[in-house]
């Protein structure tokens, strides 16, 4: 009897892991150490730093104002695949076994996704490209390693980033690289889109597992007239070409070249701070979102006498740390 | 024997991954070296592509910006009085080049092999070196100074199966730490770090359906004394066929 258990604990141990090598399964909440301004309070109109965009993808995105996605066609228009990149809130990772348990699909659950994200992991092919774009997409997976490689296909037409209308259109694929290193989870997305990107839009982001973490959020979109001026109007509130007042916001509050403002793919690169020389100068003093983290953690540590705006996400009325205000509370109103 | 045959191949399968032992070769020969046992080829060229925190990296932001970095009250007040000409008059403009901040900046890396055990990274921005030291990295600790690069210690992390999947390819990461570390800046703006500080990551390689390869590194810094907490981040480089871009520029404490 012994050895009939020990043979079936055996074939287990062999046959478990094609199907899942590392366990992803859980809760992980965002680590908002890079893009915290976009992450948190939310992007400057008009920021495409970072960004690789077409003529064409530039030209759309400063057609945006902060009231279209009023409009009910476009109140979804924020939420996609992946978008959790630019989101704040957690995401949550589940696997759908068969009968002999074996990962059919990773589902991942998570604020403004659109739709539950599943990745199938049971070999089944792309569909046609004629195929329906589903508010999810289509995605397939395979372990390279200890990584799990997504292709995800077959979307709608989104925004790229948060609050700021650059566009991606159904066309946009993604290459997506899930690694976990013991509680720390790196997603990489790697996104093309004919129209819109002048070359691959790659991020690179850390959570961390935590089942208390902040996960959920709208995973689903729902519609409904937020403005009534906007009701059976018509009307799509939108910046005529040229005209956008924010096109120049980063230009004038940071100091940044045209091509690092609005997203041209040479601004990416190490070289291109050859233009920047003699071009740029820092800002004189940090006047918005300078103070990190220290309110958003509620840990104490006011440096005396610095006045700034966390922009975090609970409080977002400017904090003045003073000694009596040691602690970073924010003052009682 | 079936049994533990079959119980060893599952523990190596179902685990996160384990460290390659590069003191734990075949019985009686040589242990083998980091070269090699590597599961992927880290060396070549590699660019940053700097498409997050672009206004935080690309350029040096204003004095007193340190968002996103979890500081401690010291770690603040330290940033605000961050003074560029006196860092350069006290010889210290490589203090934003310091391993944590370096990784960070606009570069290009050049990845070699010195030799089996160490693998050598060179940055064109501010004409860095730092080794990855598969063995001997306390050897180093023990006998050298702080450099703004400090002592690395690497292994590789084989993934599940060993790093080999069912007739697959050999996988893996790097998993490196780095300590012994000059005090300097995680930002250009003289955002701090302190000479206690530990600098951990982890490489990834991804290999693209067209060929372009990129190297992840998963990266915390930790710092008693400056930072409340671990401060975390992804950064992505992508494989250069050349050196054609390689542009060697000294230190700037201010640009």
């Amino acid at each position: 009897m012994k050895r009939i258990l020990f043979l079936a604990c055996a074939v287990l141990a062999f046959t478990r892991p094609a199907s899942a090598q590392i366990e992803l399964s859980g809760s992980y909440v965002p680590l908002l150490y890079e893009d915290y301004i976009e992450r948190g309070p939310g992007s400057d109109l008009g920021d495409f730093t970072g960004m690789p965009m077409t003529d064409e993808g530039r030209a759309k995105a400063l057609l945006y104002t902060s009231n279209l996605p009023s409009t009910i066609e476009r109140q979804c228009l924020a939420q996609a695949p992946w978008v959790g990149m630019y989101r704040p809130l957690g995401i949550r990772i589940w696997s759908e076994v068969d009968k002999d348990d074996k990962v059919v699909a990773w589902k991942i659950e998570g604020d403004y996704l659109r739709d539950t994200l599943t990745i199938w992991m049971d070999g089944r092919s792309e569909p046609s490209p004629n195929a329906l774009s589903t508010a999810a997409g289509f995605s397939t997976g395979k372990w390279e390693g200890d990584t799990l490689t997504v292709r995800t296909t077959h979307v709608k037409t989104t925004w790229i980033r948060r609050g700021n209308g650059i566009p991606a259109s159904d066309q946009t694929t993604y290459w997506v690289h899930i690694t976990r290193h013991d509680d720390l989870l790196t997603v990489v997305t790697i996104q093309d889109d004919p129209f819109y990107l002048s070359e691959p839009h790659v991020v690179s982001r850390v959570w961390r597992f935590d089942p208390r973490g902040n996960q959920g959020g709208r995973a689903i979109c729902n519609t409904a007239n937020e403005i009534p001026r906007l009701e059976d109007t018509g009307i799509v509130p939108h910046y005529l070409p040229g005209q956008n007042p924010e096109a120049d916001f980063m230009m004038r509050t940071y100091n940044l070249p045209k091509e690092a403002a609005l997203g041209y793919a040479e601004s990416l690169y190490p070289e291109f701070r050859r233009k920047l020389k003699g071009l740029y100068t820092p800002p004189a003093a940090c006047g918005r979102y300078c103070c990190g983290w220290i309110e958003r953690q509620g840990l104490p540590g006011a440096a005396p006498g610095l006045a700034c705006n966390d922009g975090g996400l609970g409080e977002l009325h400017p904090v003045v740390r003073s000694k009596q205000d040691g602690e970073g509370k924010a003052p009682k109103k | 024997m079936l049994v533990l045959v079959a119980l060893a191949g599952s523990v190596s399968v179902f685990g996160q991954g384990r460290a390659a032992a590069p003191a734990g070769g075949r019985a009686g020969g040589p242990p083998p070296s980091a070269r090699a046992t590597a599961p992927f080829d880290p060396t070549g060229y590699w660019v940053a592509i700097i498409s997050e925190d672009w206004r935080w990296r690309m350029v040096t932001p204003a004095k007193g910006d340190v968002v996103s970095i979890p500081l401690s009250a010291e770690g603040l007040r330290v940033a605000e009085a961050w003074d560029p000409a006196k860092d350069e008059a006290a010889g210290e403009q490589c203090k934003a080049y310091g391993a944590p901040g370096l990784m960070r900046g606009p570069i290009r890396l050049h990845i070699t092999w010195q030799d089996d055990n160490t693998l050598k990274i060179e940055s064109d921005y501010g004409t860095q070196t730092r080794l990855l030291r598969f063995a001997g990295a306390a050897e180093a600790t023990r006998t050298g100074a702080r450099t703004w690069q400090g002592v690395t210690a690497a292994q590789w992390t084989m993934a599940s199966g060993g790093g080999r999947g069912r007739g697959g390819a050999r996988r893996g990461s790097i998993k490196s730490v780095t300590t012994q570390m000059r005090p300097g800046y995680l930002r250009k703006n003289g955002v701090p770090y302190s000479d206690r500080a530990v600098f951990t990551e982890y490489w990834d390689l991804h290999t693209e359906a067209n060929g372009d390869q990129y190297l992840v590194d998963t990266n915390l810094v930790e710092d008693p004394v400056y930072l409340q907490t671990p401060w975390i981040t992804a950064l992505h480089f992508k494989k250069e066929p050349d050196a054609s871009k390689w542009d060697p520029t000294p230190c700037d404490a201010r640009f």
